[in-house]
């Protein structure tokens, strides 16, 4: 059952970036931009924890959930040390993909030759 | 020619796309590649043992990893041209942002030409998202 959830939460937020890519002149780094302010906005009111309940991996493969998790680290620091804990927490969650990206980024630029 | 007259012809003649099929593909491949990580999510939890939460922080380092192998071996962008917002939206657009970034600037130097470029496209997600998320959480956080 949970994969069918999956499949649908996934579908329908790659359905929706791919209407907003059609009705307006955005390219993929807008449309991922606002993706992540949209997830994030989503965490704040509470709800993103019961897409990924709910939808497993479909709700925490798209980017949307680089935003639920940058508020939710964020979020847990201020409650546990105020405004120390928030700077502190605010890259706790998200940091997994950024630094893998950016290995994997390093090391595939550095392996390869580009074609021109 | 006025200019009226010339947006016509350019209307007229430029290749319009079928926004509903293009919908409905990123839809598909969406659902496929939800249902795809979430049987290795299940896979990892189940068969090897892993806690749920860093079973899905696997997983989406299994994307990042794989996308950005396509992304060097060259084919990922014949693929997004087809399958559109349905690889663009989950994590690998982000990999692929940031890789084929570093790879073509690769020949400026690995300091000025990676390093200084690599967040080109990718940087953005990351800097507003933080912003968000920083004045969110004092907002929730303070209420």
């Amino acid at each position: 059952m949970i994969y069918i959830n999956a499949f649908i939460i996934c579908g329908i937020i790659c359905a929706i970036g791919q209407i907003i890519l059609e009705n307006t002149n955005f390219t993929p780094g807008h449309l991922n931009t606002l993706l992540v302010i949209i997830g994030a906005v989503i965490s704040f009111f509470g709800l993103y924890e019961i897409l990924i309940d709910w939808g497993g991996a479909g709700a925490t493969i798209p980017i949307t959930n680089f935003g639920h998790l940058l508020f939710k680290g964020s979020y847990e620091g201020f409650q546990n040390g105020g405004f120390t804990g928030l700077i502190k927490g605010i890259f706790t969650l998200g940091q997994v993909g950024v630094t893998i990206s950016i290995i994997m980024a390093f090391l595939v630029a550095v392996c390869t030759k580009p074609k021109h | 020619m006025k200019l009226e007259e010339y947006k016509k012809i350019v209307d007229k003649n430029s290749s319009k796309e079928d926004k509903f099929k293009n919908v409905f593909i990123s839809f598909i491949i969406g659902g496929i590649m939800g249902v795809l990580c979430q049987a290795f999510c299940t896979f990892l939890n189940k068969e090897i043992g892993i806690k749920l939460e860093d079973a899905s922080m696997y997983t989406t380092i299994m994307l990042i990893v794989v996308s950005s192998i396509f992304t060097g071996l060259g084919f990922f962008d014949k693929v997004v041209s087809f399958a559109k917002c349905g690889l663009i939206v989950p994590t690998t657009g982000f990999a692929h942002a940031m890789t084929s970034a570093a790879m073509d600037h690769k020949s400026e130097g690995i300091i000025k030409g990676i390093g200084s470029n690599m967040f080109k496209l990718a940087g953005s997600i990351i800097i507003y998202g933080i912003i968000i998320a920083f004045f969110l959480a004092l907002i929730k956080g303070v209420i």
